[in-house]
């Protein structure tokens, strides 16, 4: 067994030669303009980074590839090589110079304040004072709210998330990034304030060491600005801004392009649709939720078996092993049971890499999965054996099987029965683990839902449609339990007369 | 021949086996009797290497069991004793003739057909022909108690151990147990018979053995045992079951 783990992690983990490429990564369900799932087309990863991010390869003469992962791990995802750029507004800052190098800025933004309408009172950051603002944890802003003094800050996730609940009256202010403010700010209960807050830089994250890639990418952006094909870009999505006016010296007057996109999005979002284009809408990201979903279940079908045979292999190591073995499963099933998945599984993508064991990211989440819930079995089969009266290995052994024959032949047979309904339960509870995996750049069911949640601002339908097809997924893995359980059940037949 | 030599056994701090002698020529029937934890049911298993002792030995023709862990010659020896106890403990998850079929083919390597050409007979032998399908749990304690038998049978063992067989079963089922053990004592087999049926032990037995208190007291035919016993406990013991 040890050696098909190690065979699946061989396999999955061969680097796949970086081909004529610009692997970017980012996070879309961070929400618009950024980069975000299309909501007409939900398959389509779109946003002005997505847009600046194909002229930037277009200019270095590649092919752009979209990496998704979690905005929190965008960095370390870049040190573990999984994509070559992190382009997803990221700011400049000394604390992220420290572990990756920043082109120069590609846009130029400061921080804008959003209220609620009925908030007419608000007009500076003063006004806040004994009230709750909301914005990104450990963003620019945060600070701004913290050195203002007075606020209690409330940080967030996701930006949607933010502006929602500011409708919703959960805080009285967000400080966030002047586009997500276009973006999200224009909801017929918000208000958008004019005034500017602190400035700063959006750069184009790329490795230590990797200079060469580096001064291709300044060069780029610098031909992109003088072109005026990134005021373009801009000016389709609506954020240029005075300060970016100023600092590329193109004060031009007049537009070049019209803001379609900020328009088409506004249009997306604010429609509203009778039952039947409303079917048809979530019908339309059924296949994208799909894709997710097949993920999940084959994280969650290869995971489980892998926990299923070390489970099995770790009780009998702690029912029939040499002592010191049987002492070691046993701490080693307190130590992995003891401590939360989402650390296992930081631990062995971004933890492993420093010395040197570098997995993809399917063969690290099948590992993450399957070691944790291999401690769960191994409790449920030790317990499950036990649960054999030892008459029948008294008998199986008088008979002259060995332990093991016995094992295989009489005992574990009968535990199968005990144990089905338990793992059957440790299935479900796994199936739905598996969305965390999503910290190590797996896009699987739950970030897809968070993708289109995020895009198209429906945390509810989309919820409801993600949430009924974990319980379809699972189904069909509890019908076949019972009736298995059934079939094993030979003591309940009928006693003769 | 079977021969036990010396057994002693110490468990939880308690002397179980004070130093037992004990031989069963080929196609004796011997009974063991006593009172609860005298120590018959530890020398029944101590014979076949269920429980292990802590001094002396068992030889079996040229096998010879010492003391200390030793799974090879336990297993070596283990294959010449069919085991029968008390609960019958059937595999409750096979039916009947795969009870019978499964060791062996673990243990041998049989096929199933060679294992079942063994099976079927035995079954018919039991009296259980009808009921090859059948599963544990759907017969009566007398029918599992004759399938174990038929079980331990298709090992071909030349001892059969039986470890309170009947005490499980209502008495009306005991007899049918008894009369397959007394048709394999026709066949010449050696059976060493741990009971309380004294009945079972006066007509068929032609050895009682009679332990108290870890040690074999006395031992003799039938008709000495319980018509004149020598010693004081087998006396005291015997008067419970005046005829």
């Amino acid at each position: 067994m040890k050696i098909s783990i190690l065979l699946l992690v061989c396999a999955l983990g061969a680097h796949a030669a970086p081909a004529k490429t610009l692997r970017w990564g980012g996070d879309s369900s961070g929400g618009a303009p950024f980069v975000f799932q299309d909501p007409k087309n939900p398959a389509k990863t779109v946003g002005f980074e997505a847009d600046l991010a194909e002229a930037l390869a277009a200019e270095l003469g590649l092919k752009p590839e979209f990496v998704q992962n979690q905005w929190d791990s965008l960095v370390p995802g870049l040190k573990r090589g999984n994509y070559d750029v992190v382009i997803n507004g990221l700011e400049i800052t000394e604390d992220r110079k420290a572990e990756v190098e920043f082109s120069d800025p590609y846009y130029l933004t400061y921080e804008a304040l959003t209220v609620a309408k009925k908030d007419f009172g608000v007009a500076s950051l003063a006004d806040l004072k004994g009230r709750r603002a909301g914005t990104l944890k450990g963003a620019l802003a945060e600070r701004l709210l913290a050195e203002a003094g007075g606020i209690t800050v409330v940080g967030y996730d996701t930006q949607t998330m933010l502006y929602d609940d500011l409708a919703n009256g959960r805080i009285d202010a967000v400080l966030m990034d002047h586009p997500a403010a276009v973006y999200y700010g224009i909801d017929e209960r918000l208000k958008n304030l004019p005034g500017q807050f602190g400035r700063m830089a959006y750069g184009v994250a790329i490795r230590k060491g990797d200079a060469k890639l580096l001064a291709q990418v300044n060069a780029a952006i610098a031909r992109l600005m003088k072109s005026g094909k990134l005021r373009e870009i801009y000016e389709r999505w609506g954020i240029w801004n005075p300060v970016m006016a100023a600092a590329f010296t193109d004060d031009k007057p007049g537009q070049h392009a019209e803001p379609t996109e900020l328009e088409a999005y506004l249009a997306a979002r604010g429609v509203k649709l009778g039952w039947r284009a409303s079917f048809s809408k979530y019908a339309s990201y059924v296949p994208f939720l799909a894709k997710g979903a097949v993920t999940t279940v084959q994280l969650s079908l290869l995971s489980m078996a892998f926990a299923i045979l070390m489970g099995l292999a770790l009780a009998l190591t702690k029912l029939y092993g040499p002592k010191p073995a049987a002492l070691l499963a046993t701490v080693w099933v307190e130590f992995i049971r003891g401590s939360p998945l989402l650390i296992q599984l930081f631990f062995i993508f971004y933890g492993l890499p420093t010395i040197g064991i570098k997995l993809q990211p399917f063969t690290a989440a099948v590992l993450g999965l399957a070691i944790n819930y291999s401690a769960y079995e191994a409790e449920v089969y030790r317990a499950g054996i036990q649960a054999i009266p030892h008459a029948q290995m008294e008998a199986a052994l008088a008979l002259g099987m060995t332990r093991w024959q016995a094992l295989r032949h009489i005992i574990i047979p009968q535990a199968l029965r005990v144990v089905l309904p338990p793992t059957t339960n440790d299935f479900i509870a796994l199936l739905k683990d598996s969305s965390l995996v999503s910290v190590i750049t797996m896009v699987e069911l739950t970030r897809v839902y968070g993708m289109l949640a995020a895009s198209t601002y429906d945390y509810l339908g989309i919820g409801v449609l993600t949430a009924l097809m974990y319980v379809l997924i699972g189904l069909p893995f509890v019908r076949l339990s019972r009736w298995a359980e059934a079939r094993l059940a030979v003591e309940k037949r009928p006693r003769l007369s | 021949m079977l021969v036990a030599k010396g057994l002693r056994k110490t468990f939880h701090g308690q002397q179980v086996l004070k130093g037992v002698d004990f031989t069963a020529d080929p196609g004796e029937l011997i009974v063991i009797v006593g009172r609860s934890g005298c120590g018959k049911s530890t020398l029944l298993r101590c014979l076949n290497g269920l429980e292990s002792f802590d001094e002396g030995e068992i030889a079996f023709g040229d096998l010879v069991l010492k003391t200390g862990p030793d799974d090879r010659q336990t297993r070596a020896l283990r294959a010449n004793f069919g085991m029968v106890f008390q609960s019958f403990n059937l595999f409750p998850h096979l039916d009947l003739l795969g009870n019978l079929v499964a060791a062996p083919m673990i243990v041998k390597g049989m096929t199933r057909a060679q294992a079942e050409a063994i099976a079927l007979p035995l079954l018919e032998k039991v009296g259980l022909a009808g009921h090859a399908r059948h599963y544990p749990s759907q017969m009566s304690g007398g029918q599992q108690q004759r399938a174990a038998i038929a079980r331990a049978l298709a090992m071909a063992p030349k001892v059969m151990l039986y470890d309170e067989p009947t005490s499980a079963l209502d008495p009306w089922l005991v007899d049918e147990v008894f009369d397959v053990m007394r048709k394999l004592d026709a066949e010449g087999m050696t059976q060493i018979v741990v009971t309380h049926e004294t009945r079972f032990a006066r007509e068929v037995a032609r050895e009682i053995v009679f332990m108290e208190e870890g040690l074999i007291v006395e031992k003799g035919p039938p008709s000495v045992l319980f018509g004149s016993p020598k010693d004081p406990r087998t006396i005291k013991y015997m008067s419970k079951f005046a005829p």
